[in-house]
């Protein structure tokens, strides 16, 4: 095993190049699509090895640093739309202490891992399979106007509700005009989920912003970065004081893969179409959907395991 | 003084018996020796695993089985279970008087075959040693026992080489053994117990012990102390370095980029 490296929180050696290369592969994904990365890293450093309450904990750590790495990239793009992040961030907050609240009954009650394995195969098979509909009947529409909102096709119940709801204000960055309950409840929705399933949320978000907020995908991308950026500065802290999980080697590691990926990333994605972006995340969405699908279905090879996870 | 008080009778009679109690001790010594190098294994920032070498002597014709033992702790574990078509956690098993590393070698592979019933080493003695408590049945427990087993060696944790022990000739009717083992990366810092067992017809006919402390340190050390004993401030810190790195590479990727 030659370049190894001891990381003394996950108490064991792992292998520099291929840390630094599931940071790197995670890390463009994050600045292609203004995802976290942690539903896609938690899993692969469970694979590498690593146990998954460090996994868990440390994947934040290092979210921090390609969200900063990604945010700012966007940010001289102009596409971070700090208003309604704030507003998301704070949803996101008191969401996310609901949440933390809600697993706390769930362990009292016996399965929470099962409820937080069946909360991802849900919400990873609902989003996914939307987004990749979507954009495949939109890109064979030839679709000319991309990156512009549409509510003009779609007078539906839903937008009528939106418009019905009081405080309308103008999100100039975003070119929407909503009111602010509209993404502090979206935002209280999405910690929730990200509390139970133990992320930062963001392959959430980016839907939640795309389809219910209608905001354009570039911007999306910037301000879901941004509200991811805070929401792992909150428990990477809170991680290391609790649980002692944050494991900085691994974490450094990792986070130089990951900005490196994440530049690269946030450049390609100006060269892609929005449809293209979505129909890619999409089906990453869809395969670790199916991955964890798999791992609840088939039967372990032992039926005996540590406790941990998120 | 003493001596006049005892009288030279006395001292006839036990000086002769001191002489033959030393000269037995220094048998007894010699008889099973146990040498370990390292002695003391040192968790620095490139660990990753090591070897071990256990060099030892013992009668000649007599087995050794060399075992390296972590000390008992209380483990909980998960146990799995099907509920419709799902496999999830359904419970909790609690194993007690399971140590922390078990590694065990031999000199002949018959001495780990499980066949010596009264065996105090190998994996049947360790069994035996294991309780099981919690969301387990009584006629399960052979069971999650042997999967407990599994585990510790699929995490390399636990290990048996039968005829892992090379053993050659040495000189005043004694032989040699050797072996290596391989302390692997994810040990924990700790005092293990390194012993030799002398075997005669599947008994144990003398053993000796040495310790071998596994210690962290330099970079290592300082990092578990900082995470353990100053947590908010390493949480700080943990962000703040991620934070500085974020922008130092979106920086420098600004200079060479062209947005």
């Amino acid at each position: 095993m030659p370049l190894s490296l001891y990381l003394p929180i996950s108490g064991s050696a792992t292998n520099i190049l291929l840390l630094l290369g599931l940071g790197g592969a995670v890390g463009f994904l994050s600045g292609l699509f203004g995802v976290g990365g942690g539903f896609l890293m938690t899993p692969l450093l469970i694979m590498a090895g690593i146990p998954s309450t460090v996994a868990a904990a440390t994947d934040s750590n290092q979210i921090v640093a390609a969200s900063t790495s990604g945010t700012y990239a966007h940010y001289r793009l102009g596409n971070v739309d700090f208003k309604m992040g704030l507003l998301l961030l704070v949803g996101g907050v008191v969401g996310g202490t609901l949440g933390v609240q809600l697993i706390k009954i769930l362990r009292a009650m016996g399965n929470a891992d099962f409820v937080i394995k069946v909360t991802y195969v849900i919400m990873l098979g609902v989003i996914g399979g939307y987004m990749f509909v979507e954009s495949l009947q939109s890109m064979r529409k030839t679709a000319p106007e991309e990156a512009k909102p549409r509510e003009p096709q779609r007078p539906s119940v839903y937008a009528r509700l939106v418009q019905a709801l009081p405080w309308q204000m103008r999100f100039e960055k975003s070119g929407v005009t909503l009111s602010p309950i509209m993404p502090f409840v979206l935002g209280t929705f999405v910690g929730i989920l990200a509390a139970i399933m133990g992320v930062g949320g963001g392959f959430i978000m980016v839907p939640v912003m795309v389809y219910m907020l209608r905001m354009p995908m570039h911007v999306v991308v910037g301000t879901s970065l941004f509200q991811i950026l805070f929401t792992c500065i909150n428990v990477t802290v809170m991680q290391a004081i609790t649980n002692h999980t944050v494991d900085l080697v691994l974490a450094i590691i990792l986070l130089i893969g990951s900005t490196l990926g994440a530049q690269f990333g946030a450049r390609i994605s100006r060269r892609l179409k929005a449809d293209q972006l979505k129909i890619l995340l999409a089906s990453i969405v869809l395969v670790v959907m199916v991955q964890i699908l798999v791992s609840l279905v088939w039967p372990p090879h032992l039926l005996l395991g540590h406790g941990g996870g998120h | 003084m003493r001596s006049r008080v005892l009288g030279w009778p006395v001292i006839a009679w036990c000086l002769p018996l001191l002489v033959v109690l030393c000269l037995a001790a220094e048998t007894k010594a010699e008889s099973v020796t146990l040498q370990v190098t390292p002695d003391v294994m040192e968790i620095n920032s490139f660990y990753q695993g090591h070897n071990v070498t256990v060099t030892g002597t013992l009668p000649a014709g007599l087995g050794a089985v060399v075992e390296v033992v972590g000390p008992t702790a209380e483990e909980h574990l998960r146990r799995k279970g099907r509920r419709g078509p799902l496999w999830m956690n359904v419970g909790t098993i609690t194993v007690d008087g399971a140590p922390s590393l078990y590694l065990v070698l031999s000199s002949a592979a018959d001495l780990l075959s499980g066949k010596l019933i009264n065996a105090a080493w190998g994996f049947p003695a360790l069994i035996q040693r294991i309780s099981l408590s919690g969301d387990v049945q009584d006629n399960e427990k052979d069971k999650f026992k042997q999967q407990f087993l599994e585990l510790k060696e699929s995490e390399q944790l636990y290990g048996a080489w039968p005829g892992g022990l090379k053993v050659s000739p040495a000189d005043n009717g004694q032989q040699k053994v050797t072996g290596t083992f391989w302390l692997p990366s994810n040990i924990r810092p700790d005092t293990y117990k390194v012993c030799l067992t002398a075997v005669r017809d599947g008994q144990a006919a003398d053993r000796v012990c040495t310790d071998l402390p596994v210690q962290m340190v330099g970079f290592p050390a300082f990092l578990m102390t900082l995470a353990y004993q100053h947590g908010a401030l390493y949480g700080i810190l943990a962000v703040v370095i991620a934070i500085v790195v974020g922008f130092v590479m979106g920086y420098l990727f600004k200079g060479g980029g062209g947005h």
